[in-house]
């Protein structure tokens, strides 16, 4: 078997495990299997981008390669460190970012590690302590972190030692190592008191929307990050609060700015201490309450409580009226209830829907001049409800998701099942698409743009609303088809560039023709009832697909 | 007595207020297979889990090779094999990767690890996946390589629950020939499992649990003694109190006929 050099490294601390009566043999051995198996796992980092499909999938830590990703938002970092001498200010806002990223990398990539029950059954009857084991588990998340940390803060801290001096290098690397251990011992008190209360399901529902949010975050992020540039400029003055007590980042700010400025406030020396005491703090009740937690984790296991059966008489005939006749409505109930409970498609699809809400408010947003409430107004009047459409880019990608699943396997019941059409499959699940991933989409932003627009703009919020599901009928014709749900999410791939650039230009071609009907009497009605009209004729016909024309 | 491999006594264990476990006692032999069985939930996996050492915080005491096991000391887990009803694997890792991993957990070292390994995986018939990952084994496949994790450390005392469960009926007749070996060579064996004919063949003693407690203790004639005469698996039906079986099906078949 291969080594790693972490390991390596690990074997120069041998005897501080040995000293605290840990198997050093034992951990290095479950450690170098973890690795091993971790580079056979994709990160979420990289999920949205992964366009490997599963044969060229060559085996490398794909932790590693999604560094960089990190290295670039920690690239982001250095002007709030270089900008000027304000630390408490300027090293709160670093630091309490830095926090961010730690502690949703945390959630979404090494909750696996943290709540790996099946280390208790493999593990637990082996001659092994169960001190090696945790600690082993525990090195496995401090070995990753610290990698991370050092990409995320490393060219920061690099420049803030060129910029700020040594003592600058050494209360970062400190506070780095002390936000490190708050990090990893914060979380896994969370994830102790949410066993507590709920069970394992709840948990993993709970990680699965950090996971869509923390996607959804970078996603947005570098939109918002060059807009914070603006705000930068801002001379932002801190002054000492009791709140403060409460917000770990700005602990880290008071340590650098005491460090470096110096200063007599003992309210200041109080949150400095604090800095250092909560996380040694932390980590000593995660050690002690590790059996604990291990035990609760057990709970991961048993199955979930079962759900109130949410069924009334307007949801049945709602359901009735959207999908009549009942074999479709099988698929349809049977496709939204994949919608809501499976988390790899949630992963997969909810931040595109997140990003659908985003970003015709952005560009909204982009339009303005300057900040105050009469701007908003302003730029929401005359077309703005045309910045509706950039919703529609996230039609293309969603309806090509709708193929995979994460227990694809299970797509076998098709075969076996008497379907001898497939129209209901696909009619029934382009509805449960439409109804409830686009419907809560664009209900929100009509609302929205409503609200700034005003009444007049009704007739053309209906006519983006039929032609937002026109375009998804475009984009199922034009898309490689297969059966929903019956894919492995490993082999996903965003269509060839040029149907992406055909859609996109189909999705302009929406807008051009609705910006031309605004100008034309009646127009926006006879636009109106020309995609009415598509719909119907391709409702009728693009779902007849045979079998052999699927994959 | 050096004989006694497992001594349990009194053994008790609840998961909230519900009582899994409410006085069990027994004393196993070597070269005993003992047939452990019951029905669902009567609290088999969880004797064998607290044996070894899943699960904790139980009453009474469990002697495993003549020392209490709630002492810490995991030593006693070096010379015990176990294949679980439904196994975890690491299955990202191969069939190579992960026997080694296991041998050398057991103190193997890597060289004896990968050769006992790889022997057994081809006596079993699947020694061309040695090197590909669990994840592309078959059911049978990843149940051999359960049974041979089990197995690579030489224990002398093994857990056997479902062992059999995917192996092809060839594969099945491999596996109770190597059984009564094992026995011989005075290995001490509990075998778990629902298909009652398999437990009546292999078993030199059947404990059957009920309830939380033991419900019959002794060999397959001596149970017939006890019971009416019979097959296993009507002396299991009358021991655990359950006769309507025919009303069940019978009311099961209408409402499958139900339109």
């Amino acid at each position: 078997m291969r080594d790693f050099p972490s390991l390596k490294v690990l074997d120069r601390f041998q005897p501080l495990f040995r000293r605290f009566g840990v198997d050093y043999e034992v951990m290095r051995k479950i450690l170098q299997v973890k690795f091993i198996m971790d580079r056979r796992r994709v990160p979420t980092v990289l999920s949205q981008s992964n366009n490997e499909t599963k044969k060229e999938m060559k085996e490398k830590n794909h932790f590693l390669s999604s560094l960089w990703v990190y290295v670039l938002f920690g690239l982001f970092l250095i002007p709030f460190i270089i900008m000027g001498d304000n630390f408490l200010f300027q090293m709160s806002l670093v630091y309490g970012l830095i926090m961010f990223f730690l502690m949703t990398a945390m959630i979404s990539d090494f909750s696996t590690v943290l709540l790996d029950i099946r280390d208790n059954n493999i593990l637990y009857p082996k001659p092994i302590e169960r001190k090696t084991i945790s600690a082993a588990k525990f090195v496995h998340i401090v070995i990753y972190l610290s990698l991370l940390t050092a990409a995320l803060a490393g060219p920061g801290l690099i420049v803030g030692l060129l910029r700020h001096g040594i003592v600058f290098f050494l209360v970062g690397l400190l506070n780095l190592i002390l936000i490190e251990l708050l990090v990893i011992a914060l979380t896994a008190l969370i994830y102790m008191l949410i066993l507590k209360f709920f069970d394992g399901e709840k948990l993993k529902d709970i990680i699965n929307y950090v996971q869509i949010g923390l996607t959804l975050t970078i996603m947005i992020g570098y939109q918002i990050l060059i807009r914070s540039f603006e705000i930068v400029d801002l001379f932002v003055q801190l002054e000492p609060a009791w709140w403060q007590i409460f917000v770990f980042p700005i602990w880290y700010g008071v340590m650098t700015e005491l460090a470096i400025n110096g200063g007599a406030n003992s309210f200041l020396f109080l949150l400095a201490g604090l800095g250092i005491i909560v996380p040694l703090l932390a980590i000593w009740s995660y050690v002690k309450l590790t059996p604990t937690f291990e035990r609760n984790l057990q709970k991961l296991a048993h199955h979930g409580k079962a759900r109130k059966e949410k069924r009334s008489k307007i949801r049945d005939s709602l359901l009735k009226f959207i999908s009549p006749a009942s074999e479709e409505r099988a698929f349809y109930r049977f496709a939204g209830i994949m919608f809501r409970n499976e988390r790899e498609f949630k992963l997969r699809v909810y931040p595109s829907l997140g990003f659908s809400v985003l970003f015709p408010i952005i560009f909204l947003f982009t339009n303005m001049d300057g900040y105050s409430w009469e701007a908003i107004l302003d730029a929401g009047k005359g077309k703005a409800y045309l910045n509706i459409y950039f919703s529609f880019i996230m039609i293309p990608g969603i309806i090509s998701s709708l193929q995979y699943s994460g227990k694809y396997k299970g797509a076998w019941i098709y075969k076996a099942a008497p379907i001898t059409s497939l129209k209901p499959v696909f009619s029934g699940t382009m509805k449960a698409f439409i109804v409830n991933l686009y419907l809560p989409v664009y209900g929100l932003l009509a609302v929205i743009f409503l609200a700034l627009g005003g009444v007049r703009i009704i007739p053309d919020l209906i006519l983006i609303f039929i032609n937002a599901i026109l375009c998804s009928l475009i984009c199922f014709v034009i898309l490689e088809k297969a059966v929903p749900f019956s894919r492995p999410i490993g082999t996903y791939k965003q269509g060839s560039a040029i149907t992406i650039f055909m859609l996109m230009f189909l999705i302009g071609l929406f807008v051009a023709v609705h910006f031309a009907s605004t100008f034309i009497p009646y127009g926006v009605y006879i636009y109106l009832a020309v995609s009415v009209l598509a719909v119907m004729i391709m409702w009728r016909k693009i779902f007849n697909v045979s079998w052999d024309k699927v994959q | 007595m050096k004989d006694i491999v497992v001594e349990i006594e009194d053994l008790r264990k609840s998961f909230g207020s519900k009582k899994v476990l409410q006085g069990v006692s027994f004393k196993v032999h070597r070269g005993e297979i003992i047939g452990y069985i019951g029905p669902n939930g009567a609290g088999k996996s969880t004797t064998v889990k607290i044996m070894l050492g899943i699960e904790g915080n139980y009453e009474g005491t469990v002697k495993i090779f003549g020392r209490d096991i709630s002492s810490g000391d995991v030593e006693y887990k070096r010379k015990i094999g176990y294949v679980p009803e439904v196994a975890d694997v690491y299955d990202s890792l191969t069939g190579q990767e992960y026997l080694t991993f296991i041998g050398e957990l057991y103190g193997l070292s890597y060289d004896l690890a990968d050769y006992k390994a790889k022997r057994m995986m081809e006596l079993f018939g699947i020694g061309e996946v040695y090197r590909s990952r669990i994840a592309s084994y078959s059911k049978g496949m990843r149940q051999k390589l359960v049974i041979i994790s089990s197995l690579i450390h030489n224990p002398e005392l093994l857990f056997f629950d479902e062992p059999i469960s995917g192996l092809d009926a060839n594969s099945v007749m491999v596996f109770k020939e190597i059984m009564a070996r094992l026995a011989k060579d005075g290995k001490t064996i509990f075998y778990s499992s629902h298909i009652m004919e398999v437990v009546e063949k292999i078993s030199s003693r059947i404990i059957l649990l009920h309830n939380g407690t033991i419900a019959a203790d002794g060999t397959f004639s001596e149970l017939q003694m006890h019971n009416k005469e019979g097959s296993l698996e009507e002396i299991f039906n009358q021991l655990t109190g359950f006769n309507e079986h025919a009303d069940i099906a019978e009311q099961f078949v209408t409402i499958v006929g139900e339109e």
